[in-house]
């Protein structure tokens, strides 16, 4: 059952009582919360995300919670609550939607740690999935985006969630989080993408989200091969240009990457061996998305061949 | 994560001990595995977690350390001669020694007397 097929009062509902445990594969993450406006942002964002009945086991759960006591006096605000736990000190209470949404980025680069967790975006085209490994402000999200508006499967904006054994790549299908100048970009260039409430004054600027495309969702339980690793590198006014990245160079840039690298340790090391081995690697300078996505359907032809 | 690329040609300060005084053995506990590519070969050091980028004859020289714990330094430059096929002329004992000693720095091997 999908989240989009409950009305937005049921919605609000079961968030403030049980909670709605929400399929995001590869996890469940219950979310309760009595504010009916997050609620409603959820009912937008998440419409094609199936969910699991509110008693069921859930691996994260979250509450958003109006904070009282003293806090009370700097304004309304909120908290993020993970199981029990309050990593984070609260944000303004309209910044509800985007504080869910990095507290679950944190949760999960946190505790996945039965996997490789890349810093990158991950789209496919044809059955050849790209990795975009980029720190932020890099363009990821803005170029993901665009490529899950242009018919490409998006897995995710955020995490290349790799599997240490045979470094298959889980989707971890989201709202991609746009940024400042990316939301009107991505309003013009792809005018029938739906577009959540625009968040100013975050702490990472202005913030919206990009509700990704409904077969990305639904798909979101099928793993992908990589078959490229695309370094991407937005500048501002450049033209495009594509660069061959060695294997041991790409090996450490992506390695350099993740997010817990380290703590995995040897696997992980495996598993960027095996990625580095089955993809080739590039570094994509582009000025504006359509050239980035025309480079890149080169790069996958390039592939083909 | 740190990152080396062993090419370099500058040289350390005199060290306290000559050279061929020195045996050296990989640390105990101590295990790295490598992945070799065509532009390098990456070294992860299993002990702490790092990863290294080695050129042909610092992973060579981890691998004769490694099966043959204890050697001094000009036995390690006349193995590495040996396996690379080349001459004192391309890799000078120095050099050798200049490269034990960043190795050392990186904990990858160690020096005892």
């Amino acid at each position: 059952m999908n989240v989009g097929s409950l009305a937005p009062a049921s919605i609000r509902a079961e968030l403030a009582a049980a909670g709605l445990a929400l399929n995001i594969p590869p996890i469940t993450a219950r979310l309760r919360s009595p504010l009916a406006f997050l609620a409603d942002q959820i009912h937008s964002l998440y419409r094609d995300y199936e969910f699991v009945q509110s008693d069921a086991y859930a691996d994260i759960d979250i509450r958003m919670l109006p904070v009282n006591g003293l806090r009370r006096w700097a304004g309304r605000q909120v908290q993020f609550v993970v199981d029990g736990v309050t990593p984070f000190e609260p944000f303004p209470l309209e910044h509800a939607l985007p504080m869910f949404e990095w507290g679950l980025n944190w949760v999960v680069s946190h505790r996945l740690h039965g996997h490789l967790l890349l810093h990158c975006a991950v789209a496919a085209r044809n059955g050849h999935a790209v990795l975009f490994p980029a720190w932020p402000g890099s363009g990821k999200s803005t170029l993901s985006a665009a490529l899950a508006c242009s018919g490409w499967r998006f897995l995710s904006d955020e995490y290349g969630i790799v599997a240490l054994d045979d470094a298959r790549l889980l989707p971890f299908v989201r709202p991609v989080a746009l940024k400042n100048d990316s939301i009107d970009v991505m309003r013009a260039f792809a005018p029938e993408a739906f577009i959540g409430p625009v968040f100013p004054k975050t702490r990472k600027g202005t913030v919206a989200h990009l509700r990704p495309p409904e077969e990305s969702v639904r798909r979101g339980n099928d793993s992908v091969v990589a078959t490229s690793i695309v370094f991407p590198d937005f500048q501002r006014g450049e033209g495009t240009s594509v660069k061959r990245v060695p294997s041991a160079a790409a090996f450490l840039k992506l390695a350099g990457n993740a997010f817990n690298y380290e703590v995995v340790g040897e696997p992980a090391f495996r598993a960027v061996a095996m990625l580095v081995r089955s993809c080739s690697a590039w570094i994509l300078r582009y000025g504006d998305l359509a050239a980035a996505r025309a480079a890149l359907d080169d790069i996958l032809h390039e592939e083909v061949r | 994560m740190r990152r080396y690329i062993f090419r370099g040609t500058s040289f350390r300060l005199p060290h306290v001990a000559f050279h061929a005084d020195i045996h050296w053995r990989i640390p105990t506990g101590q295990r790295v595995v490598f992945e070799d590519f065509d532009d390098g070969i990456v070294a992860f050091d299993a002990l702490v977690g790092s990863t290294h980028l080695l050129d042909v004859t610092a992973a060579e020289a981890l691998a004769i350390i490694e099966a043959e714990p204890g050697l001094v330094a000009p036995a390690i430059h006349a193995r590495l001669l040996e396996r690379l096929g080349v001459g004192a002329e391309s890799i000078p004992l120095a050099a050798v020694d200049e490269l034990l000693w960043r190795l050392e720095d990186l904990n990858l091997i160690a020096g005892f007397i």
